[in-house]
């Protein structure tokens, strides 16, 4: 097949693209001079995906919570009882798999070997093998894992944010599970989730690295094993999720050595992808950094005051269907911080904010779109993240451009809601 | 890689990584781990960023990386074998892609230069407000369970040697400092330790050597060295500790002595040898006590090779503590007998020649690397050092296993345990 060829100017890259007949999608990225090439075979599903109707169907399909991070696990089984680790670890490649939200992936890093490992990696995902006995064995494995999670208060911290923030969206939910909910989950679950899901017209492959194209390509097309594509798309179901928050607090002591906060913003301009979405995800950490970044008048008075340490950080999450943004680090006074940052919006909403520091910080978010392109795994990873929004990371500048003060105005008067923000904190037993 | 020297102390380094669209800049300060100096140490890369002749506070320092395109400065301290190390860190992105013309690896350099050189930070306010973050942070080791058990561990092991010592440095002696005894520090260690500048990516070197030279020249310096390490040799018996604390998963660590130094032709061997046994998913630990057994979700083994010390660290639950613990070490005993099958040598030593071959597209793990060679003492290329990976036999492995003894086992566990 050919693909479409996509240069930039302004960072000098390239990118080959296209739709195979199957429906996947193919993205290279070639990189001149590097040794390291990444590869991400990826679906949109996520741990959120528990509730929906199969193309050609008219019924809800309903899964036990943490299926999704499940069945990653279980592609791992080959029908030959073979491991794909060792496939990987013969020719040096680095495996390894992922489950969030929205997406479950399937990668390798290698230096050598990029045919052959992608070969495998292109082979095993498609290679579905779940038995009662293989089922049963992982719950041992995941059930580790959960409890690792209990334990963990950064894992607790952002939870119950999620928990306060959200009344019915799926997103705040636990990503593995419980035991309870994994107990329940069973070969024919499996193979239900893997024939809607993994159908090649919902996933896409990306390479990045230095790679050379027309070989990767020939792999990858002699790697898609036998798809009919969809036609129409799988019909996610989420419950209504109100404006408001579930509630503005929430605590938990654990074991950590200082107490942890993380402050919540509810995003409710949601329910589109595509550039629009790109676009508010600019505007959105722009405003995150000059309201609470290094240089902004609170994080200074809050550092010098003992409050916040450097640990202090912001962040803004983004799908079509949800978005928050985060304030997070340690304080023996998480409450006088979360007072603080509310003043701090109820002062900018009277003062206004300011042009320079507008300017300033749209630089920063330039330097680190720029400074993305060195990490192959984080371009490969980010690029994926916004393809399944419908956004191209590639051509970040098309959306960047058109991001004015005005705008930034606009969204800060439109996010910053202090009604709909939410305090968890995690206090050290 | 390009070598100039300023003075006596200090190295400048330059590694073209032009490929990338960042340059980066490590300032690496040597310093005898000692538990006299240890907490000074560790406070003062903090107190120093905070302001110096360029940017006297704060807010002015953020401003002017922000107004780099949002560089990146980080400062701490780590430690590798007897050596404690106080890092400055800037990166930038390239001068090309500055749309107005910027210098801008040449003003991270700048900036670095005036805190290193010119800090005007040293008032009672600043060091108490960093104490207090030095000490927040010598509180938060214990967060992450996984690492505070071979911190643990650690410490256990190489009681009586300073290598026992948190590079963190101890609540006690951060209470104890004031201004003035971290600003005597400070004019005490920064013209007598070896100080080494590494510079990758793209850049006009001898624009920053000159640039270092025009902050040095009037200073005078006295000659110092790399810090020596001693190998942690073992007291015979094997000594166990157990904690209990609020938590819902075991965590084993358990240390090994290697018995192999860190310049000797045989830590190669070391190397793939700890990759067969507890290095990644190809490993032993991974195959046998993860999958096979489902005793844990993480088993792995690593080395500190300064001190000549391998640690196994698993996460298990309270009541598989004997079958964890006789796996790991059955696995190793497997090792030692040579019990490798063709695929778990070649995977190890691949998946090694890969991880070293990635450090040429990074920038931090690339400083990180040649400073490692450095103190070693080995300076081994990074071409160079593959094809030494490439020679170690079966044999080889065999026989650096057959150095390694148990002498420390940890475990944290829960409180009604």
């Amino acid at each position: 097949m050919e693909l479409k060829h996509i240069t930039s100017d302004i960072t000098g890259e390239e990118m080959y693209c296209g739709t195979h007949p199957s429906g996947l999608g193919i993205y290279l990225i070639p990189k001149k001079g590097y040794s390291e090439t990444y590869a991400i075979f990826g679906t949109r599903y996520g741990s959120v995906d528990s509730k929906f109707i199969v193309p050609g169907e008219t019924e809800v399909t309903e899964v036990p919570d943490g299926i999704a991070h499940y069945l990653e696990h279980k592609m791992f089984d080959q029908p030959d009882g073979s491991n794909v680790f060792d496939k990987f670890a013969k020719y040096g490649g680095n495996a390894n798999a992922f489950t969030s939200f929205n997406m479950t992936a399937y990668l390798f890093s290698a230096t050598s070997n990029v045919e052959e490992n992608l070969a495998a990696l292109m082979d095993y995902v498609q290679s579905p093998y779940y038995t009662d006995e293989t089922v049963q064995k992982e719950q041992g494995i995941i059930g580790q894992e959960i409890k690792m999670y209990d334990d963990s208060g950064n894992w607790k911290l952002f939870f119950n944010l999620l928990n306060c923030l959200y009344k019915n969206h799926p997103v705040k939910k636990e990503i593995a599970g419980t035991v309870e909910s994994i107990s329940r989950i069973t070969p024919e679950y499996l193979y239900k989730c893997y024939n809607t899901f993994y159908n090649l017209s919902n996933m896409s492959v990306v390479v990045v690295g230095g790679f050379n194209v027309n070989s990767v390509l020939d792999v990858i097309e002699k790697g898609v094993k036998k798809n009919e594509p969809f036609t129409e798309k799988i019909k996610k179901i989420y419950e209504d999720e109100p404006d408001e928050i579930a509630k503005p607090y929430a605590e938990q002591s654990l074991s950590v050595a200082s107490p942890l906060f993380m402050i919540g913003f509810k995003d409710t301009d949601t329910g589109y992808g595509g550039e629009k979405l790109l676009k508010k995800y600019i505007e959105v950490s722009i405003l995150l950094k000059m309201l609470f970044g290094r240089s902004s008048r609170l994080y200074n008075e809050l550092y010098e005051s003992g409050l916040i340490n450097n640990t202090f950080q912001t962040d803004y999450t983004v799908q079509p269907s949800y978005a928050y943004s985060a304030i997070e680090g340690e304080s023996r006074d998480s409450k006088a911080v979360y007072e603080a940052v509310k003043n701090e919006i109820e002062s900018v909403k009277r003062e206004g904010l300011s042009e320079d520091d507008f300017n300033r910080i749209k630089k920063v978010m330039w330097g680190q779109y720029i400074r993305s392109h060195n990490d192959v795994e984080d371009y490969a990873g980010t690029f994926m993240q916004f393809l399944f929004m419908g956004a191209d990371y590639f051509n970040y500048h098309d959306a960047y451009a058109k991001v004015t003060f005005d705008d930034v105005k606009r969204r800060f008067e439109n996010h910053f809601v202090t009604e709909r923000s939410a305090l968890s904190v995690i206090n050290p037993v | 890689m390009d070598s100039l020297k300023v003075n006596d102390n200090i190295n400048l380094y330059y590694v073209p990584m032009t490929k990338l669209k960042t340059t980066s800049i490590g300032v690496y300060i040597h310093r005898p781990l000692t538990e006299e100096e240890v907490s000074k140490n560790a406070l003062l890369p903090y107190v120093m960023k905070r302001g110096c002749a360029l940017c006297p506070e704060s807010g002015s320092v953020f401003r002017y990386l922000e107004n780099l395109y949002g560089a990146g400065l980080g400062s701490g301290v780590f430690k590798r074998g007897g050596d404690h190390i106080i890092n400055f860190m800037a990166e930038t992105i390239c001068d090309e892609y500055a749309t107005n013309g910027e210098t801008l690896a040449a003003d991270c350099m700048r900036l670095l230069m005036s805190m290193l050189f010119e800090p005007s930070s040293f008032d009672g306010v600043t060091v108490a407000q960093e104490k207090k973050n030095a000490l927040d942070r010598i509180t938060a080791e214990i967060n992450d369970k996984r690492q505070y058990a071979q911190l643990r561990c650690s410490e256990e092991m190489c009681e009586g040697d300073s290598f026992a010592l948190s590079c963190l440095g101890t609540k006690e002696g951060v209470e104890a400092i004031t201004a003035d005894i971290l600003k005597e520090h400070y004019d005490k260690i920064i013209t007598s330790s070896l100080i080494d500048i590494y510079v990758c990516g793209s850049a006009d070197i001898d624009a920053l050597a000159s640039l270092v030279k025009e902050y040095t020249k009037d200073m005078t310096f006295t000659a110092a060295e790399i810090p020596r390490s001693e190998l942690i040799s073992g007291r015979g018996d094997v000594k166990r500790v157990t904690d209990n604390m609020d938590v819902v998963q075991g965590k084993l660590s358990m240390g090994f002595c290697t018995g192999t130094a860190a310049d000797s032709a045989d830590y190669v061997k070391l190397m793939v040898m700890n990759s067969v046994y507890g290095g990644g998913a190809h490993s032993k630990l991974f195959n046998n006590v993860r999958e096979k057994l489902s005793l844990c979700y993480y088993a792995s083994s690593s080395l500190v090779r300064n001190k000549g010390i391998m640690f196994v660290n698993a996460g298990i639950e309270f009541q598989n503590f004997d079958k964890a613990y006789n796996e790991i070490l059955a696995q190793l005993e497997a090792v030692k007998n040579g019990d490798i099958s063709e695929l778990e040598f070649e995977s190890s030593k691949s998946a090694l020649i890969n991880q070293i071959e990635a450090y040429k597209d990074n920038q931090t793990t690339m400083q990180f690397y040649l400073l490692g060679e450095r103190i070693a003492g080995t300076n081994y290329g990074i071409d160079e050092i593959k094809d030494m990976i490439n020679k170690v036999t079966l044999d080889d492995v065999k026989e650096a296993a057959a150095k390694i003894k148990l002498d420390t086992v940890y475990f944290l566990t829960g409180k009604g345990e």
